[in-house]
């Protein structure tokens, strides 16, 4: 019990330093956002004198009023926050952020959530077996998803659209559905979801492809290191059955150091994969991220990395509860 | 061992190679998907990228200016009259059926059509005028008042002569029925969902990745021959590409260094008007507070000389962008207002010697390391533009070594977005690439009083008050001639007080000009006919400006 209190206690501590620090960034960052609104809307009117009270209203709204002080913002900060009010953004003006994030954030877990899974199963399965032939030709399989891996993302991306989307016209170039056939937008049906798989599958592919490797190489060492353990000598010397020993003396231990980076993996799932999102239009939080910090909207900006810091901490919150269940070690010594 | 890992890292390198080879062959025309293939029966969607990114969030708001969506302007809401940018001919009827100005451009008289309906079936009427004139962000001062002595006729009342607001008021302004807004109080929350307007459009459907209008029954000629159009978001132009050649997309404007690749299979035909000016913005005044050499108009000068512009246009630009010039008119659709026609281009190649002399003639001297400075501070200016604009980072690049080359010593740095705009609306800077917005009139007027009018003018740290002047440029000589054309509608006389203004602003370049940014229009000739040519160039292709599209749309039919 006492573990799990104090693991409360330090999420907690780690959640106000982190919200804290959301509030801090933006505001360190260079650029006059109202400055930006201003200038925009004056070229995008075509040099129609813009009113004192619209200027007055986009200071207002982006908060750069100098004559509130930091702490005052602060307050009000958290007392918007505890209201789930995240603010209106400034480049999708007057639309409210948690609206944005809201209709982002379901893509953004199934397709990269999806990829993510999938690309772990994979590594970890194929590294398990991988190490169990270690010496074999099978030891290939390193190097060639080690190459894959290494081939910038974006590149890899669009190689694969100009072949498979173009060139064959198998597959959708972008989107996270068929706008023409669904102009309305998300609809619940059969046809929708399959449409909505079908699109998913080339995201989804460059994402598995290019962070494959990595599990596959992680466990496969780590299967190779476990495999001289005592435990598992013993296990041999028992005459247990080879693939007993593969799957729940070996695999099982191997695994552990994997399961703690899948869970940061899966924290950062929120975030979306950014490159992807962009390269395939896929209406995701990364692209919101980009977005945002490309157009200086700290509204949105706030609001997504809130988001993603949630996400992270929730994330290891549940993947600490796990090891204490998985590992007893860590409960008496942690 | 070793010899298998050679193999693996061969196997993978060809199979690279198989992808890389695959990829840059050419599209084949028969593997586009079932879109284009199929000839129409019936008049099927057109589908256009306008330039919007995902997710769309509705706003058809008209006051939105920049963040309305595309097809607010033209398609849904109308102006009185078309301006087009691209000819000299008098303007179009659309709401408006003529005007006709008092003799000192205080007054405007508007005849409307009659018997014009807003998309709910309710009566258009010189009310609807009235109130749009005063409405939001429309309000103005110099607005005395607007009147509607009958159901078809406006007048309008200012405090000063408009002659040169002639395009804004009646060609920008987008005329909203009264019964709808009069209860909208803040015009800068309301997204306007639903939107109920003039246009021939009206919005069918909306989602996160698209928008549809289909055609007004209620358009005042009929309901125009393309039932559908369809906006979607893409967020890059690579997407945009890839869906113009598999035939997924209609209609779209947008920077393709190569056309040729997109136009191969006959179906997209292309059109190019250059139209915008690049220019060096340069914080001109010191009196304002400009710090820098570029303060002094004999190194402005000397710069203008010494800039390589056809390297820049080729290198930088893919050689699709047209000749500036240093009179900011747009030829040959202002060649009328040209006053002298050795201001007709910008140097094309580089004239060294010329801009040396220029420097030597105005106290600057070469130091040891070969570049000119003066009582021993040598010129080092700085040029930013932001970072991602790859066109406008190369020209900066460019510009900085044929400057170099003459002596001027310039470093080009890319800087992010949010610290572009601030400095170049501060005036924190010293040289900046620009983009200029070219009058949509055939008339240089809104050029010469947007950027060189030094009421404009504000000091360092502040936004300029009015227009964009952000050269912080003041030369009485221009503000009196600007003032001058601004109150008369006589050609000769503005032609008078031109020559002054392009005398003024060729010697002092407060903006260098560099190139007439391309602009590329791409749309689909197999399904849709009667776009326009360069025969007939009666709007825009550019589905991205405002009022052009919708004139365009009226004019297509699908290809039987």
């Amino acid at each position: 019990m006492r573990f799990y209190l104090r693991r409360i206690t330090f999420y907690i501590i780690t959640l106000w330093a982190a919200i804290s620090l959301n509030f801090l960034l933006p505001r360190m960052m260079p650029g006059d956002p109202a400055a930006i609104m201003i200038g925009k809307l004056r070229r995008a009117s075509g040099g129609r004198e813009l009113s004192e009270e619209t200027i007055k209203g986009i200071y207002a709204l982006l908060g750069a009023d100098k004559n509130t002080s930091l702490w005052d913002q602060y307050l009000a900060y958290w007392v918007r926050l505890l209201h789930g009010d995240l603010g209106i953004s400034s480049t999708r003006y007057p639309y409210p952020v948690a609206t944005l994030i809201g209709n982002a954030l379901p893509w953004t877990l199934l397709m990269v959530g999806a990829a993510t899974v999938i690309s772990f199963a994979l590594g970890i399965g194929i590294g398990a077996f991988v190490g169990w032939r270690r010496g074999t030709w099978v030891d290939q399989l390193v190097p060639a998803t080690a190459l894959l891996q290494s081939i910038p993302y974006f590149w890899l991306a669009l190689v694969l659209v100009a072949i498979f989307s173009v060139r064959l016209g198998w597959l959708p170039i972008v989107g996270a559905y068929d706008p023409f056939a669904y102009p309305s937008g998300p609809q619940w049906s059969w046809a929708f979801l399959v449409s909505a798989l079908y699109h998913a599958l080339l995201p989804a592919l460059t994402i598995v492809i290019s962070s494959v490797g990595g599990w596959l190489l992680g466990m496969r060492n780590m299967m190779v290191s476990t495999m001289s353990e005592d435990y598992v000598l013993t296990a041999e010397a028992k005459g247990l059955k080879p693939s007993r020993i593969r799957d729940r003396y070996a695999a099982r231990n191997a695994a552990i150091p994997s399961l703690a980076g899948f869970s940061i993996a899966l924290g950062f799932v929120v975030a979306g994969s950014i490159v992807t999102e962009q390269v395939f239009s896929y209406p995701g939080i990364g692209k919101l991220m980009i977005q945002s910090v490309q157009g200086l909207d700290y509204t949105l900006m706030q609001g997504v990395f809130l988001v993603i810091t949630l996400a992270v901490l929730a994330a290891n919150f549940l993947m600490d509860l796990f090891y204490g269940l998985i590992d007893p070690r860590v409960r008496t010594n942690g | 061992m070793k010899r298998k890992a050679v193999v693996a890292i061969a196997a993978g390198a060809f199979a690279l190679a198989t992808l890389f080879s695959a990829c840059s062959a050419p599209p084949q025309p028969s593997a586009s998907s079932s879109s284009s293939g199929s000839a129409p029966a019936t008049a099927r969607t057109l589908r256009v990228w306008a330039g919007s990114t995902t997710p769309i969030t509705v706003d058809f708001n008209p006051f939105h200016v920049d963040t309305a969506l595309y097809g607010t302007y033209g398609e849904l809401y109308e102006p009185l009259f078309f301006f087009n940018q691209l000819s000299a001919d008098a303007p179009k009827p659309m709401l408006g059926e003529s005007y006709e100005y008092s003799a000192d451009g205080k007054t405007i008289t508007i005849k409307l059509k009659s018997g014009v309906k807003w998309s709910d079936g309710q009566p258009l009427t010189a009310d609807d005028v009235v109130f749009t004139m005063g409405y939001g962000p429309n309000k103005t001062k110099k607005l005395l008042s607007a009147t509607a002595p009958d159901a078809t006729t406006v007048v309008l009342k200012y405090s000063a002569p408009q002659f040169t607001s002639a395009s804004q008021l009646l060609g920008s302004t987008m005329i909203v029925p009264k019964h709808i807004w009069s209860s909208i109080t803040n015009p800068a929350k309301e997204t306007n969902s639903k939107p109920v307007g003039s246009g021939a459009y009206i919005v069918k459907t909306t989602s996160d990745a698209s928008y549809t209008f289909a055609a007004n029954p209620n358009y005042r000629d009929g309901a125009p021959p393309i039932p559908e159009v369809q906006f979607l978001g893409l967020d890059s132009n690579q997407s945009g590409q890839d869906m113009l050649s598999t035939g997924q997309i209609d209609w779209t404007g947008m920077f393709v260094a190569n056309p040729d690749a997109v136009t191969g299979n006959g179906v997209i035909a292309t059109m190019n008007q250059q139209q915008d000016p690049t220019v060096i913005t340069t914080c001109a005044d010191a009196s304002l507070g400009c710090k820098g050499a570029q303060t002094d108009p004999a190194v402005r000068q000397a710069l203008n000389l010494a800039i390589d512009r056809s390297a820049i246009a080729e290198k930088a630009f893919a050689g699709l962008v047209g000749p500036s010039n240093p009179a900011f008119v747009l030829l040959p659709r202002d060649q009328e207002w040209l006053t002298d026609q050795s201001l007709a281009s910008s140097p094309q190649t580089p004239q060294i010697e010329q801009a040396q002399q220029i420097l030597e003639a105005a106290g600057y001297t070469k130091d040891a390391a070969g570049f000119y400075g003066k009582d021993g501070k040598e010129i080092n200016l700085d040029l930013f533009s932001p970072d991602g604009w790859t066109d406008y980072n190369d020209a900066a690049k460019l510009v900085a070594e044929s400057a170099g080359k003459a002596g001027i010593k310039i470093t080009a740095r890319t800087v992010s977005e949010a610290e572009y705009w601030t400095p170049v609306t501060n005036g924190d800077f010293q040289l900046a690439m620009y983009g200029l917005t070219q009058s949509i009139v055939a008339d240089p007027f809104s050029n010469y009083d947007q950027y060189f009018n030094g009421q404009g003018a504000a000091k360092v740290g502040d936004a300029p008050t009015r227009g964009q002047n952000y050269s912080r440029y003041a030369n009485p000589t221009v503000d009196a001639a600007i003032e001058a054309a601004a109150a008369t509608n006589d050609a000769a006389i503005k032609k008078t007080e031109y020559a002054k203004i392009q005398a003024q602003i060729a010697k002092d370049l407060p903006y260098i000009p560099v190139v007439l940014n391309a602009s590329q229009a791409f749309y689909n000739t197999k399904d849709f006919t009667g776009w326009p040519t360069n025969d007939n160039l009666y709007a825009d292709p550019l589905p991205y400006l405002s009022v052009a599209p919708a004139i365009v749309l009226l004019n297509l039919k699908p290809a039987s």
